[in-house]
């Protein structure tokens, strides 16, 4: 028991340097990244969202963008019934307070940008 | 195996079946479906740690009726530390397989994943109950600490396995399973705090006598201020010593073997000095009070209707003496009683003369200053040794060097039983 103690948490350390260590070597420089910024978004009503609006087509629109969320839903933390429940909706004020008064992470901040599919447009 | 020692081995196995069932239930129920292979992962290893996490808190629970229930309170505690270094490697699992599933993004988004900065309070609370764990288990493993220190810091596990199902509780709500473990978990290490450290399930007692059967031990009679205890022998107790006139206890709980059990209800305990608390008791007097716990053990539960072979070193000779004062031998026994000096040796004149009184009952008395003896030798000395049922209570080196000795003459595992009485 003290060597699987011992070995499993000097490979735990190992691990998560070696994770640091290739971010830190891999850090790509900013204005590599600005070309994938700039890309022109396709625009979308909330009516176009709204027909996305279940487990398997899910899309939302948060914050003026509009987001194919399909393939996150399953890896959410919480129930599935928290994150379905915003499928085809307008859900900047679930993001923002997660129902329960409290902003996401910054790793789902970082998260969120990989699955916008356009931005929302506005309505007079 | 007779029927008798058959219901022991099976209450021995109840604590592994315990920590298998509670384990395999809750990964069954939290079974990830269609998840990515990492994802999936880290879900199964994480409830598979919360569930042996659990487990191992019912496991230290101390209550005579579990105790008895699960193969006795060694062999709890044999799983609560097996249940509790698996958690702790699963859930070290847990967020390095979070962090590999991001790895196949980019390795950014990965470091991202495993940065305790780049979240909230939800994942820094499972980074606490992971250190805590890491800590914890460091106190156990690697450093040698005085118990009483030792045993302080073995409570940051518990907070640990707190903080780890808070952790999972503002990720995911409250879901049924979670609460169910989370009132489980705070439950065990509420009776182990309130009923069996704090003491208010023990039993109080007052001693009635203080003798020295050997220039390194005492032998103290205790007689119930209350209720009883039902003791039998071979068992043990947790007591703790309050203040006397001139003597001070120190107050904190230790396993002493009972060494006898008498009509009127007193037990006597033989105490010899291992650290400073037990090396205090060396000076007891009569009308201290003292706390009892128990009794635990389940030794001698099951001894069998067959020729027996009974091994004590040094102290471990309190359960033999117990039952030797309790019942005449129904079978032939043979003691072999290994000591350093007669001057150390506990209850040798009484032994001598039992062995006289009784014809199934053969003593063997070997003194040794120097290291292990010659267990060989010794066994040849024994007649009918395969046919024998073994029973070994003594310090663990002494027991790791005959094992291979019984094994070589022929004795089936099964036949061999021992207790090591380490409460780490």
């Amino acid at each position: 028991m003290r060597t699987l103690f011992i070995l499993s948490t000097i490979i735990f350390w190992l691990a998560a340097g070696g994770v640091w260590l290739a971010d830190y070597l891999r850090a790509t420089p900013p204005e590599q990244t600005a070309p994938a910024a700039i890309a022109a978004p396709r625009e979308y009503s909330l009516a176009d969202v709204a027909t996305h609006n279940h487990q398997h087509d899910c899309w939302m629109a948060i914050e003026g963008q509009v987001y194919d969320l399909t393939g996150y839903v399953p890896a959410h933390p919480a129930a599935p019934e928290i994150i379905l429940a915003w499928c085809g909706k307008e859900a900047s004020q679930a993001w923002q307070t997660k129902t329960r008064g409290r902003p996401h992470s910054p790793y789902a901040q970082n998260l969120l940008p990989q699955y916008r599919t356009g931005k929302l447009r506005q309505t007079p | 195996m007779n029927a008798v020692s058959s219901s022991s081995a099976l209450r021995r196995l109840a604590a592994p079946g315990l920590v298998l069932l509670m384990t395999v239930a809750i990964v069954l129920w939290a079974w990830p479906e269609s998840l990515p292979l990492w994802r999936s992962v880290a879900i199964v290893s994480a409830w598979a740690g919360s569930g042996l996490l659990a487990a191992s808190l019912l496991l230290m629970v101390r209550e005579p009726h579990l105790a008895q229930l699960l193969g006795g309170l060694e062999n709890m505690y044999r799983w609560h530390h097996r249940s509790g270094i698996l958690a702790y490697v699963l859930l070290l699992c847990h967020p390095l397989a979070l962090t590999l599933d991001s790895w196949l993004e980019s390795p950014q988004l990965a470091w991202q994943m495993l940065a305790p900065w780049a979240h909230s309070w939800p994942v820094w609370l499972g980074w606490a109950a992971l250190l805590l764990l890491m800590f914890g288990l460091s106190v156990t493993f690697v450093l040698r600490l005085p118990y009483r220190l030792w045993r302080h810091l073995h409570f940051s596990l518990g907070l640990g396995v707190l903080l780890g199902l808070a952790h999972v509780y503002a990720l995911l709500g409250g879901v049924t399973l979670l609460l169910v473990l989370l009132v489980a978990a705070a439950l065990a290490l509420g009776w182990r705090l309130i009923a069996s450290d704090l003491g208010v399930a023990a039993h109080p007692y007052r001693v009635t006598q203080v003798s020295h059967p050997s220039g390194a031990s005492i032998e103290i009679r205790l007689a119930p201020c209350a209720g009883s205890l039902a003791v039998s022998p071979g068992q043990f107790v947790l007591a703790a010593f309050n203040d006397g006139p001139h003597f001070h206890g120190c107050g904190e709980y230790h396993p002493f073997s009972v060494s006898a059990i008498h009509a009127d209800h007193s037990l006597s305990l033989n105490i010899k000095a291992f650290g400073p608390c037990t090396q205090k008791l060396q000076q007891l007097e009569t009308d201290v009070l003292v706390r009892l716990q128990g009794p635990f053990g389940i030794f001698l539960d099951s001894l069998p209707a067959a020729p027996q072979l009974w091994v004590a070193g040094g102290i471990g000779i309190t359960p033999f003496i117990a039952e030797l004062r309790a019942h005449p031998r129904s079978q032939p026994t043979t003691l072999l009683y290994l000591f350093r000096n007669a001057a150390e040796a506990a209850f040798l004149d009484e032994l001598t003369a039992l062995s006289t009184a009784d014809p199934k009952f053969e003593l063997l008395a070997q003194a040794g200053e120097r290291g292990l003896p010659d267990f060989a030798a010794m066994l040849e000395k024994i007649g009918q040794l395969q046919a024998r049922v073994v029973y070994i209570c003594g310090p663990a080196p002494m027991v790791n060097a005959l094992l291979p000795h019984l094994q070589q003459a022929g004795i089936s595992d099964t036949a061999i039983h021992f207790e090591k009485f380490d409460f780490r």
